[in-house]
């Protein structure tokens, strides 16, 4: 169904490229990034540097 | 060439995740100060340790202001000397060796892992907080009683530090 949109796009007026429009996998693609995010926050700042013995030389 | 703009989005996103784990890594190293294991300790003949000055007696040993090194021994199963004790709030390089096999030199809980090599030394620099005590575990497998190798770690109270040390001195 993508294909027919980008196809019916192309071939129909430069201006309607902007009907292809997957809010849906932005948003997926938006939670998985803050979700990455918040995750290496946690592994890198409290869990490894909040650890005790820091490794310095 | 036309990109969508979505697709501009999460290229940017996805620039910016890369520029934030680089800068991460980078923050550490210059502001917590996070270091490697080094490298840079000459080898050792591992099957005669009791004729080198810092292993033949592992022990740990004021060196500067609030420094202090610790040489252990790892051996089949066990760390020497045990426990180890060092002083609160201080600077402790840990030059780690082993005398018969590979082994393990992890501070549960903690950073301070290194793996320990037989002729080679594993020295790593932390840097200790309060009082505590941390268990000493072998995280190579090693032999039959590589489950039961452990030791310790033990942060002290400066007063304790120094009154074990005397202590040891005079006996």
């Amino acid at each position: 169904m993508g294909q027919n949109q980008a196809a019916h796009a192309s071939s129909d007026d430069v201006s309607g490229e902007e009907e292809f429009d997957p809010i849906g996998t932005l948003t997926l693609i938006a939670i998985y990034f803050v979700i990455l995010l918040l995750a290496w926050v946690y592994i890198y700042y409290i869990e490894f540097l909040g650890r005790d013995l820091v490794v310095v030389g | 060439m036309h990109i969508h703009a979505y697709e501009k989005l999460w290229l940017a996103a996805s620039i910016l995740l890369i520029l934030l784990l680089i800068g991460s890594v980078t923050y550490g190293a210059v502001g917590p100060g996070v270091a490697m294991v080094s490298d840079s300790e000459p080898p050792i003949d591992a099957q005669a340790l009791d004729e080198d000055d810092r292993f033949s007696e592992p022990r740990v040993e004021q060196v500067g202001d609030n420094e202090y090194v610790a040489y252990v021994v790892a051996y089949q199963f066990g760390f020497e000397p045990s426990p180890i004790v060092v002083p609160e709030n201080s600077t402790v390089t840990f030059y780690v060796t082993s005398r018969d096999v590979i082994h393990g030199f992890e501070v549960a809980g903690t950073n301070a892992n290194t793996m320990v090599v037989p002729g080679e030394v594993s020295k790593i620099t932390v840097k200790t907080d309060d009082r505590q005590e941390y268990g000493l575990i072998c995280n190579e497998y090693c032999g039959a009683g590589h489950h039961v190798m452990e030791g310790k770690v033990n942060v002290v109270s400066q007063a304790e530090f120094d009154e074990r040390n005397s202590g040891g001195d005079d006996a």
